[in-house]
């Protein structure tokens, strides 16, 4: 059935089995070779790759977090900072408007001082005017008086 | 052999086991064309695996992409199929299927022999694969594992028949298991070489054939790849059902 004599197969050279035996032999070696390559060199360097990029990405991922942190501890400070600052402002902002008031107050104390001293004048002047003209009302009516005097006494 | 016909075809003799080192006598220690090519797989296997990704590099290069593609998609395979505890197996399985595969994609290079086309080749994996899964099946779950026999969510009365039915298709496993993969690599090639014949017979029309073979040989870069997972998704299949049989 071996058919290497003539170099030519004779039906199927896979259903020759004089040559299962050689077939076999050689491939439980080839597959014990090929299993101690695999476990004693391609697994552990692979599996070295991979740890070693896990450990790579956990190590970024872990900084990428401590950046996060840092970040949002900024943020609280960024927003402490206002809050101090608003609250200087309105400080300032209080500060500023009682010290208008006061000198509204005051300026509105001597406008008024200044105002009654301005009312006592014209109230003295208005006075004198009133004085001068009850005098020479007096006179106009005393003035009268005797030409009415004068009159009836000559229509007698 | 010229004289014997016009088309000088023999699309098997590609498969013929020859002993290259001895002469014409083939013992069962001699060195033949078969282990040759065996060696040249394991030469590129070794290549790829170990010199490819030799600098541990963190982004890997070409060859390491390679390398790494293949080995995390075979265990992501067996985690996927066989859960966690399959992955103690991973060696063997990872193994059979880099052997599979690169005698398959070996195989095409012309010239070349494709000890994966030989059914004492698949059938011997095949079997050991089946031995395999059969004593994990028991030792992992005592007598309980011949309860993959007995379908417990059918109907009791069509149990008997089912495990019939189970148990010829659990024997009948590392036949199929083999001949899928050798009849595949077989047929393959077979045509390859019957087209090629034509060519060689045709003279100026060969341009037809020649046409035919690059198809055909399209069409086998994609079985090669695929009988290699399928040998080895299957190996998982018969894993889980050792591993788990109540399902």
């Amino acid at each position: 059935m071996a058919s290497n004599s003539d170099n030519s197969a004779v039906g199927m050279p896979q259903l020759d089995f004089s040559t299962f035996p050689n077939q076999i032999f050689w491939l439980v070696v080839f597959c014990v070779v090929l299993f101690a390559i695999v476990k004693f060199f391609i697994i552990p360097r692979m599996e070295d790759i991979f740890a070693n990029r896990r450990k790579i990405i956990d190590g970024n991922i872990a900084k990428a977090e401590e950046i996060r942190l840092r970040v949002s501890e900024i943020e609280k400070q960024i927003e402490e900072e206002l809050q101090k600052a608003k609250s200087q402002c309105d400080e300032i902002m209080n500060a500023s408007g009682n010290n208008i008031k006061e000198q509204m107050a005051l300026a509105l104390e001597d406008s008024k001082i200044a105002t009654t001293q301005l009312i006592n004048e014209a109230e003295g002047r208005l006075k004198e005017l009133r004085d001068g003209s009850e005098a020479a009302i007096e006179k106009i009516s005393e003035e009268l008086a005797s030409v009415i005097i004068s009159k009836i006494s000559r229509g007698k | 052999m010229e004289k014997q016909s016009a088309f000088n075809i023999h699309p098997m003799d590609q498969f013929i086991i020859d002993p290259i080192l001895t002469g014409d006598s083939l013992e069962w220690y001699s060195f033949t064309n078969q282990a040759l090519w065996m060696l040249i797989s394991l030469v590129s296997i070794s290549f790829v695996f170990i010199y490819g990704s030799r600098k541990h590099q963190l982004v890997p290069g070409r060859l390491q992409s390679i390398a790494e593609l293949m080995y995390f998609f075979i265990r992501d395979m067996i985690i996927d199929i066989a859960g966690q505890e399959g992955l103690r197996y991973f060696p063997y399985i990872f193994t059979l299927f880099i052997l599979i595969l690169f005698g398959n994609v070996l195989g095409l290079l012309p010239y070349s022999f494709t000890y994966t086309s030989h059914i004492a080749v698949t059938g011997f994996l095949a079997l050991s694969v089946f031995i395999a899964v059969t004593i994990i099946g028991f030792v992992k779950n005592g007598i309980g594992f011949l309860s993959l026999f007995w379908i417990s969510s059918a109907p009791l009365a069509l149990r008997p028949i089912l495990l019939i039915i189970e148990v010829i298709s659990y024997f009948v496993r590392p036949v199929s298991h083999s001949i899928r993969l050798a009849g595949n690599m077989m047929a393959g090639h077979a045509v390859i070489k019957v087209f090629a014949g034509f060519a060689g017979a045709l003279g100026l029309g060969a341009i037809a054939p020649i046409f035919a073979i690059t198809a055909v040989y399209g069409l086998e870069m994609l079985v090669v790849v695929i009988q290699a997972y399928v040998f080895t998704i299957l190996t998982c299949v018969y894993l889980n059902d050792a591993l788990h049989p109540g399902h």
